[in-house]
């Protein structure tokens, strides 16, 4: 079996960790909470002979605000960022998006800088992540970088991390109160269900005049992306169907879909167009989701 | 290659020599006779193979031996006390909620986890809940039953 020529190291500090890896000529992998790499590994498409384990440096997972922002911890897992006050409170949108995430199976296990790592474009963390205007910290020894989440992803499974750098924090925009969001994900079930299509918008409203609109699209593109050309049509224009129409077409026609086992590209373009009507549609009669700073409902 | 790891084991400390990318699923049938964890996908889609992994519910298909250290691992094996089964297992049970079996154990460890958290869930919980666990047979409406009668005696 393949598990079997795979060497762990367990470091019990983030310095220990970086100083592993400077060491290191060949790659070794970090393992966050290994939901990918424990695939990948079945399956015999690990090219790594040497894992990182991450699970042994508390330092990694934190939640914590600063003035406009709430940084994150890599290792932070879906868990614990569902049940975080401050991201409950400030970012809903990245809550909204790691609900859809795998089963209480995979939340207990995943974390964010895995989501990142693997660099699916169908991560589902990773559409609110680019409107949250997020910056991921990579950390080596003697230095770090902060990089802008549109400038991380490289292709499909491809970053711009080194292999001596690790991702070490996440941080994400406080929402603007009164803003209204959507997570929109297809897929086969409702749990464990990787996506066909998903949607992630952050619009907001004054007098039903649109402020501004930041929408981004997953598992549509080799990367996901953000619908720009949708963004800057929908700047100070009332919200309304035609609109709403317009937006939808434009994000539609900025996809660059492949056909695979889960849809086609063709299917992909008319779905993105489909979930964005409808969630527009929903908030402009009212049945949107809204930043409230409230810090009641934790989920 | 191979690692030595300490940890509890339905309450008693256990120690292994396996490949330390191995995963607890394997180690726990291979080397500790537990075969409650069951292998069915093995890509953490199906739920056959759940485990609470200190106190929350994991597939342990997708957990490497080595994360395991120090920590405590619960099967359905650790959930009778003093020769009683657990509420939730004999609800199954009486309920029939089983067909071939192969998923009862980790639909019991998923509906132990949301019941330890969360005593008196809404359908929509319950749902949520055992979203991670498959069952071929179609057993669903029967597992839903016997979850819901637990729920219902401890309820308030």
């Amino acid at each position: 079996m393949a598990y079997e020529k795979v060497e762990v190291y367990s470091p019990r500090s983030l310095a220990e960790a970086l100083e592993l890896l400077s060491q290191k000529r060949e790659a070794v992998k970090p393992v966050a909470g290994g939901t990918d790499i424990m695939v990948m590994l079945k399956d015999g498409v690990l090219k790594e002979k040497e894992l990182l384990n991450l699970s042994f440096i508390p330092e990694l997972s934190y939640i914590k605000e600063s003035e406009n922002r709430v940084l994150i911890g890599a290792t932070t897992k879906y868990r614990e960022i569902r049940r975080s006050p401050l991201i409950n409170a400030y970012s809903p949108i990245l809550i909204e998006a790691i609900r859809q995430i795998g089963s209480p199976q995979i939340q207990n296990l995943g974390t964010i800088g895995g989501n990142l790592g693997t660099a699916s474009p169908a991560g589902d963390s990773i559409p609110p992540l680019y409107i949250l205007n997020s910056r991921v910290k990579l950390q080596k020894l003697g230095s770090s970088r902060e990089v802008q989440i549109d400038k991380f992803f490289l292709g499909p499974r491809k970053t711009v991390k080194e292999s001596d750098e690790l991702i070490t924090e996440i941080s994400i925009e406080k929402m603007d109160p009164g803003s209204y969001y959507f997570f929109e994900k297809l897929g086969l079930r409702s749990a464990n269900a990787i996506s066909i299509v998903s949607a992630a918008a952050i619009l907001s409203l004054e007098n039903n005049t649109v402020k501004y609109l930041r929408l981004s699209l997953g598992a549509v593109a080799p990367t996901v992306i953000r619908a720009v050309e949708a963004e800057e049509l929908a700047k100070d224009k009332e919200l309304n169907e035609e609109l709403i129409d317009r937006i939808a077409k434009l994000a539609a026609e900025s996809t660059k879909p492949i056909t695979d086992i889960r849809g086609t590209a063709e299917y992909r373009k008319k779905a993105t167009y489909g979930i964005i009507y409808e969630a527009l549609y929903k908030i402009m009669k009212g049945y949107g989701k809204k930043v409230e700073y409230g810090f009641e409902n934790t989920s | 290659m191979e690692a030595n790891v300490s940890f509890f084991l339905n309450g008693k400390k256990v120690s292994v020599k396996a490949p330390p990318a191995k995963s607890l699923l394997r180690v726990l049938r291979e080397d500790l006779g537990i075969t409650s964890v069951k292998p069915g996908c093995e890509a953490g889609e199906c739920g056959a193979c759940s485990v609470l992994l200190d106190g929350q519910v994991v597939t342990s298909c997708l957990v490497m031996i080595s994360q395991v250290e120090g920590k405590s691992v619960i099967t359905v094996e650790g959930l009778e006390k003093d020769g009683e089964l657990d509420p939730l297992q004999k609800a199954f049970v009486e309920e029939g909620a089983t067909q071939c079996g192969y998923c009862t154990p980790g639909f019991i460890i998923s509906a132990k986890a949301l019941l330890n958290e969360n005593p008196n869930p809404t359908d929509e919980e319950i749902l949520e809940g055992v979203s991670g666990n498959i069952c071929r047979c179609g057993a669903y409406p029967r597992i839903y039953n016997a979850i819901k009668k637990v729920v219902k005696k401890d309820g308030v």
